[in-house]
């Protein structure tokens, strides 16, 4: 005898998921090109979703036999993940009229992406965890290689997908085992049988290791990287945007919710590893974007090494350190929004450019971006009084707090030479001789390149209400 | 009002030159500036009399900022005394300097940048000096930083100058590396980054230890040790000095504000401001006093050999900040906050009118090119001469007061720390006192060795660039006279109050006024004897082929003559005396600090970055194989790891 | 008679999923050629976590492992069917789908 699930908690993603097939009708049937359009309905799509997780349950609510979950963690998680992706989505639109390949399938294609990020957020099982990563990463493969006459955007497409399918099936092949050996496929049920023989069985602990492979390759943390520089430097810059911030925050939320929840018992166990990798990660992201000339690929680089130090937090394995990693993402995401937008106003009479030497002397040719990006490269390395540093703060300080010292110590010894690349672009800006000037940007673009700058400003200035959020957030885990 | 007055208008000044450079034109830009500065500056003397001589310490807040747990860091000026002093020396002087710089810029393209620049410099050094708790200073810290790396570039279409920003750049960030590290030690020992909080707590936890590397070590004297790395970066003590003689490819004014009167002085600042600390690690104290101590030797010895007019000052002031260090590190805070305060004043001084020599011989540095211009710019000369005067400690001038302070601290201290620091001391001061000369006479006196072009230009600066000189000029003379009292001598228990952290019965300025006649005598001895030396070497000497050139006509053959003779001096000298010198900066400086140091570091870094630019190689079987070694390593690890 | 299937268990299952898995993670790359090579080593390695999930279940008689299975195949039809698109669009730009070629971005 089965009843009905309550389907209020997935309000948001079963709208979104009705507006994503609405909106692919309106295209099909609508003759005009109608990318606009629907792009400005997904938007508000996302916002009505965002509207919904507000207004619904906050508590910690589960449904659909325990697969679905809702609680303040969620919440936080999936408002980001919307913003990331509404501002993406609007940058995309503004780029692909001018590029003129706009598309009508475009919007719908993020929409479902996102959908699939809100439904790995939610996921509480391991079904629901593996449909969500996929429907995520399909939605990705083809954005990737959307600029289908380019070669390298649809080299970046095959690269994607190859390696993100071999991801997938290491973490599908992780799930099995953990479902093998675990006796269940539900993240209650294997917290249940995990806490209960700590000593578990090597399957178990095998499965976990291919599970976390395969979210290390979904937040890109090294040796699991390698796609990155290639896709990001290969696919449409507006949709790199998007991959830098949307997926990572799902990523990093299943991350958390994954090992903090059925294998939060064995820490003992994956806390090394996640220790190891997010080293590897910073001082990887730290060095390698040192000799970049390309500066989506030096993004690339530079994400790596955030991520690795958003995985500090991880690592830590305390609610100090999970509130400081999603702390960190908060402005990680605002901080990427607003250095993609000033790359995409990167464009000499009508002609996107993307090296680093384009850069030259923009202090002086466009006094207003160049602040904006310096502003950005600043927050990034981690410079007060801006966002960055509290960000690398917040994680560092749950480190040491931990008795994590040297994890910390090695964090701020790759951010010294983070900081040096990063301020190499800001002396390329201001003190190098001018090359060519950039068009003025486009509204939107110039928009959200303010925007993201002030909030650098505004979330140093008056963090306090972003860290409460943070930690109600990050109290509904259950770290002890 | 006055206390917010005093620290935000700079800040408001740069902000409107800044933004609204264009709209407001270069004497906008001008005006509001040194207006924001001056008001700034203005305020400060109440404040330091009410604060300081009054005794009404204030902590101010502007706003909560920071809190998470246990973590709370509000947003807050505080006043005390050493931050009064701080806050009147910054403005006033920076005040002057802005002033000037509006001459001293006078064609320059971007000028509302550079005053925005300045000003928003000053904004940051306030903020340092007034931090309330640990977290707000290194914000004021990177502040300072920032706008400096800023104005080194300045005039970014000097590749020079490129260079130099991007060196104090990567040379601070390892400075900084160590004093974020400091402040985590801090955090993780008190639980707290408040000052306040600090301080009272800091007597229980002087026996604290942390394990670290497997064995125990004194937790006071590591966090106090991580914070002098930070100080050492920012005030450019040996081994971390090398940004500061390169910065000097910035604008004079820049020179002046940054690299003497400010910013390199943070570094002493912070160890005063944490002297309670300091004082509970007695081994951290040593090793301050012999960096500090190497420092003022070794800068000096190098300033001898210099002939760029700013890298010689530059390095003297490498030389004075060794002295501050040293005084703090015999734990006498207040000799060398009382030295930071005068060497601010002559310092400044020296910069701007070194600017004013090369702004009146057309942008010539090199001082063996200079030579005759006494007469042509009287005024310059004047000043020059009285900042070389306090400078070298003669009586009765600024650095007379504060310079044997510090000599006499260090001798009085009776630690072999201490008496190392007095012997370096004196040795510096001799030099200090023979290349101050040097600079003075081969730049000012003996025959003109300037083309003709460039000595028909020679004039002395316009007014606006000669009153700061003459304000900065009545501070050189009695700064030293007004503050010995207050600072180091009978009223200073009152003066300092809480703000200074000694151990109860460890007084060394008490020890300082009774050391014995010949301590107090001989800085003295020893900076007559080098002005004689000088003398001898740079006026006597060069009379000779001047006399010989009159004899035999054309210019142009004295010139080279005399030439060769400064060339043998250089090389006999050298070769006998001054090779430590040369070789201290050849050999020490550029190839092994710079090899093994922030250089070297980045070419591994660029070399390695190359090899993992290498490993991705766009070959989709490669970063698959990546991938599997990696899972491979992690189970055998996991596996391993769990059953063992 | 029965002894003989009596003697295949879990483990035997395991190991013939493992060296599935195994082999499809090796076609990726050891296999330098042909890109619909790797779509087919992607597959078996999909089919090798099926088997898993399947033996899993009956093992644990638990039907949790026999939907996943469904949900797998269901997803990697879809996934085949995109790659395949993408490897579609890629050999348009550059006429090529041998593994070797896809090497335009480095560093």
């Amino acid at each position: 005898m089965s009843t009905m699930p309550d389907l209020v908690p997935a309000y948001p993603e079963i709208f979104l998921a009705l507006a994503g097939m609405a909106l692919l009708m309106i295209g099909v049937f609508r003759t005009k090109d109608s990318t606009g359009l629907l792009t400005w309905l997904a938007v508000a799509a996302m916002g009505v979703a965002a509207l919904l997780i507000v207004n619904g349950p906050q508590g910690p609510v589960k449904t659909f036999s325990g697969m679905f979950v809702v609680n303040s963690f969620t919440v936080f998680a999936k408002l980001l993940t919307l913003a990331g992706a509404a501002v993406s989505l609007w940058l995309i639109n503004a780029w692909v009229h001018k590029e003129q390949i706009a598309r009508f399938e475009l919007p719908v294609i993020v929409l479902f992406a996102t959908l699939g990020m809100l439904m790995m957020i939610s996921a509480n099982d391991l079904i629901s965890l593996y449909v969500g990563l996929e429907l995520q990463s399909l939605a990705l493969y083809v954005l990737a290689s959307y600029h289908r006459n380019n070669l390298r955007s649809t080299e970046a497409g095959v690269k994607y997908f190859v390696l993100g399918a071999l991801a997938s099936g290491l973490l599908l092949y992780g799930s099995s085992l953990v479902y093998g050996f675990g006796g269940t496929t539900s993240f209650d049920g294997l917290a249940t049988a995990m806490a209960s023989a700590p000593q578990s069985h090597v399957g178990v602990i095998i499965g976990i290791v291919f599970v976390i492979s395969g979210l290390a390759f979904k937040v890109s943390a090294v040796p699991f990287h390698m796609w990155t520089p290639d896709v990001y430097e290969g696919a449409p810059t507006p949709i790199t945007a998007f991959f830098s911030v949307a997926p990572k925050v799902a990523a990093l939320s299943l991350f958390l919710q994954v090992l903090a929840g059925p294998f939060a018992p064995l820490i003992g166990q994956w806390q090394q590893v996640i220790v190891f990798i997010s080293l590897l990660s910073m001082g990887w992201g730290a060095v390698a974007a040192v000799a970049q000339t390309n500066i989506k690929r030096l993004m690339a680089y530079s994400s790596i090494g955030h991520v690795g130090y958003a995985l500090i937090g991880l690592a830590v394995g305390t609610t100090e350190g999970a509130r400081g990693m999603l702390f960190y993402m908060l402005i990680y995401v605002f901080m990427n929004l607003g250095t993609f937008a000033v790359i995409l106003s990167m464009r000499v009479k009508g002609r996107a450019v993307e090296d680093i030497k384009d850069l030259s002397g923009i202090g002086k040719t466009n006094p207003g971006i160049a602040i904006a990006l310096a502003l950005l490269m600043f927050s990034m390395a981690g410079i007060p009084p801006l966002a960055g540093f509290l960000g690398k703060y917040f994680v560092f300080m749950a480190a040491i707090k931990a008795g994590m010292v040297p994890l910390a110590v090695f964090g701020l010894l790759a951010s010294v030479v983070a900081a040096f690349y990063y301020w190499r672009l800001v002396k390329i800006m201001y003190f190098d001789a001018p090359a060519d000037a950039f068009d003025p940007p486009d509204t939107a673009t110039g928009f959200i390149m303010t925007a993201c700058t002030v909030l650098m400003l505004v979330l140093f200035f008056e963090s306090a209400p972003f860290v409460g959020g943070a930690e109600t957030a990050a109290k509904a885990l259950s770290f002890g | 009002m006055t206390y917010y007055l005093a620290v935000f208008m700079p800040l408001l000044g740069a902000f409107i030159a800044g933004f609204f450079g264009r709209a407001i034109g270069d004497r906008g830009a001008h005006i509001v500036t040194c207006l924001g500065v001056g008001i700034a500056a203005l305020c400060s003397i109440p404040i330091f009399s009410e604060v300081a001589l009054g005794g009404k310490d204030q902590v101010l807040p502007v706003a909560t900022w920071l809190t998470s747990g246990t973590f709370e860091a509000n947003w807050a000026l505080r006043f005390d005394t050493l931050s009064s002093v701080m806050v009147m020396t910054v403005t006033c002087v920076s005040t002057l300097i802005h002033i000037y710089a509006v001459g001293y810029m006078h064609h320059d393209d971007s000028q509302p940048r550079f005053m925005a620049y300045l000003s928003l410099f000053t904004f940051a050094m306030l903020m340092l000096v007034t931090a309330d708790n640990l977290v707000q200073l290194f914000f004021g810290w990177e502040g300072v930083g920032v706008v400096s790396y800023l104005l080194i570039g300045f005039w970014f279409k000097k590749p020079s100058a490129c260079a130099a920003a991007i060196k104090a750049f990567v040379v601070n960030r390892v400075g900084d590396f160590g004093f974020l590290l400091g402040i985590f030690g801090v955090f993780v020992l008190f639980d707290a980054v408040n000052f306040d909080v600090i301080f009272q707590a800091a007597p229980a936890k002087a026996d604290a230890s942390v394990h670290f590397f497997s064995r125990d070590w004194h937790a006071m004297t590591i966090i106090c040790l991580l914070l002098f790395v930070g100080a050492m970066g920012k005030s450019a003590q040996l081994f971390l000095h090398t940004w500061l003689p390169d910065a000097m490819e910035g604008p004079t004014p820049v020179s002046a504000l940054i690299h003497a009167a400010t910013m390199v002085t943070a570094g002493v600042f912070l160890v005063a401001r944490m002297s309670p600390l300091f004082e509970l690690a007695p081994d951290a104290l040593t090793v301050v006093t012999l960096i500090g101590a190497s420092t003022a030797f070794f800068a000096a010895t190098i300033g001898c050999v210099q002939n760029d007019i700013k890298r010689i000052i530059a390095y003297s002031t490498c030389s004075q900040l060794g002295y501050m260090f040293f005084a703090c590190g015999v734990s006498a805070y207040q000799a060398g906050i009382f030295h930071l305060m005068t060497h601010a004043w002559f310092k400044a001084l020296l910069f701007l009118s070194a600017g004013s020599v090369i702004h009146a011989m057309s942008e010539e540095q090199d001082i063996r090119k200079m030579g005759g211009i006494w007469k042509k710019i009287p005024f310059t000369y004047t000043v020059m001469w009285i900042g070389s005067l306090a400078l070298a400690g003669i009586p009765f001038f600024a650095g007379y007061y504060s310079k044997d302070m510090i000599l006499e601290a260090a001798y009085g201290a009776g630690s072999p720390a201490g008496r190392f620091a007095f012997v370096l001391g004196l040795a510096a001061a001799f030099m200090t006192a023979f290349y101050s000369w040097r600079l003075l006479f081969l730049t000012f006196h003996g025959k003109p060795r300037a083309d003709h072009h460039t000595m028909e230009h020679v004039h002395e600066s316009p007014l606006i660039m000669t009153i700061p000189l003459g304000g900065l000029a009545l501070g050189a003379l009695f700064a030293g006279f007004l503050g010995h009292d207050v600072f180091v001598g009978e009223g200073r228990a009152e003066f300092w109050r809480e703000a200074i952290g000694t151990t109860a019965g460890h007084d060394v300025i008490e020890a300082a006024h009774h050391v014995p006649g010949w301590v107090v005598a001989s800085p003295l001895v020893v900076s007559f004897s080098g002005i004689l030396l000088a003398y001898f070497l740079y006026i006597r000497r060069t009379d000779l082929p001047a006399k010989i050139a009159g004899a035999f006509p054309g210019v142009y053959q004295f010139l080279l003559n005399k030439w060769y003779f400064d060339e043998v001096y250089d090389f006999i000298f050298t070769k006998n005396v001054f090779r430590f010198g040369k070789w201290f900066w050849k050999g020490g400086d550029t190839y092994i600090i710079d090899g093994f140091g922030p250089d070297g570091l980045s070419s591994l870094i660029a070399r390695a970055a190359k090899r993992l630019g290498a490993v991705q190689s766009g070959y989709l079987y490669h970063y698959a194989f990546a991938m599997i070694v990696g899972i491979a390593a992690f189970v055998t690890w996991f596996v391993a790891g769990g059953a063992g | 008679m029965e002894s003989g299937l009596l003697h295949i268990g879990l483990g035997h299952y395991l190991t013939v999923s493992a060296i599935l898995f195994t082999l499809g993670i090796f076609g990726i790359f050891l296999n330098r050629k042909n890109l619909i090579v790797i779509l087919m080593s992607i597959e078996l390695m999909l089919l090798s976590v099926n088997i898993n999930l399947v033996s899993f279940s009956s093992f644990l008689n638990d039907l949790a492992g026999q939907v996943f299975t469904m949900l797998v195949l269901t997803v990697a039809a879809a996934e085949a069917a995109i790659g395949l698109a993408i490897v579609v669009v890629f050999y348009r730009n550059r006429r090529s789908i041998e593994v070797e070629d896809i090497n335009q971005m480095k560093g």
